[in-house]
């Protein structure tokens, strides 16, 4: 008895949706990230680093390893304001 | 303000704009985090007095405008070993952070560039890589491990 491809036709479309958006998902985060994968497990210590990283390169992910900072660094450190809660 | 929370649902950023008080710009450290990580044991060894300097006098008084002193110092010693690494190691040390920024910063996932820069640093400028503390084969000297 031939093969049944019509039952084999499901079974690429769920592949190939899962594929896609699989490989979507994954440009989506090396594309946020610069072309790295994404950070994870960050603790309080990596978020304050990455937001002097952010300070010193104005990217989110570059990194640079010059001697001395640039002159906007002194002044340029923001306070996050939050909304009040009740 | 270093026991600040961090804000719970950001509305924004405020950029303070009175302007420094006189004579308090100082020279910072221009290496970002991963650079930073990379040569974070040959730091620890090169600006030991320092840094320990700094950490006792911490120690007394928590409060910022005490130990301005000391941090310049740290800082300096910092910026010197920064250029050292430039001059003689750049290749080797952007190899290793590049390593460890597609990894998460982990130490484990980056031996190779860490063992050729290790040994250009030490070769270089004589300065080794030491965990304190490790009781039998330091982990980045072990031959046979799962990352490698």
């Amino acid at each position: 008895m031939p093969v049944p491809f019509e039952a084999l036709i499901p079974l690429g479309l769920i592949t190939g949706f899962f594929g896609a958006s699989g490989i979507l998902f994954n440009k989506l985060k090396t594309s946020i990230n610069e072309g790295q994968p994404p950070r994870y497990g960050l603790d309080r210590w990596d978020r304050v680093m990455l937001d002097r990283d952010y300070r010193l390169t104005g990217t989110q992910r570059g990194q640079s390893h010059q001697t001395s900072a640039p002159d906007g660094f002194s002044t340029n450190s923001a306070w996050t304001l939050e909304s009040e809660h009740i | 303000m270093a026991t600040h929370r961090e804000a719970s649902l950001p509305t924004g950023k405020f950029v303070d704009p009175t302007p420094a008080p006189a004579g308090s710009a100082h020279p910072e450290v221009g290496a970002t985090s991963a650079p930073l990580k990379s040569a974070a044991f040959f730091i620890g060894t090169y600006c030991k007095d320092y840094n320990e300097d700094f950490m006792l006098c911490k120690d007394e008084n928590s409060d910022p405008a005490h130990c301005l002193k000391e941090g310049r110092k740290v800082t300096r010693c910092a910026m010197d070993l920064i250029t050292k690494l430039r001059e003689n190691c750049e290749k080797e040390w952007e190899a290793h952070y590049k390593c460890l920024e597609k990894h998460n910063q982990e130490y484990y996932a980056c031996r190779k560039p860490e063992r050729t820069l290790n040994e250009c640093v030490f070769s270089k400028l004589k300065v080794e890589k030491v965990i304190p503390g490790a009781s039998n084969t330091p982990i980045h000297l072990r031959e046979n491990t799962i990352y490698n």
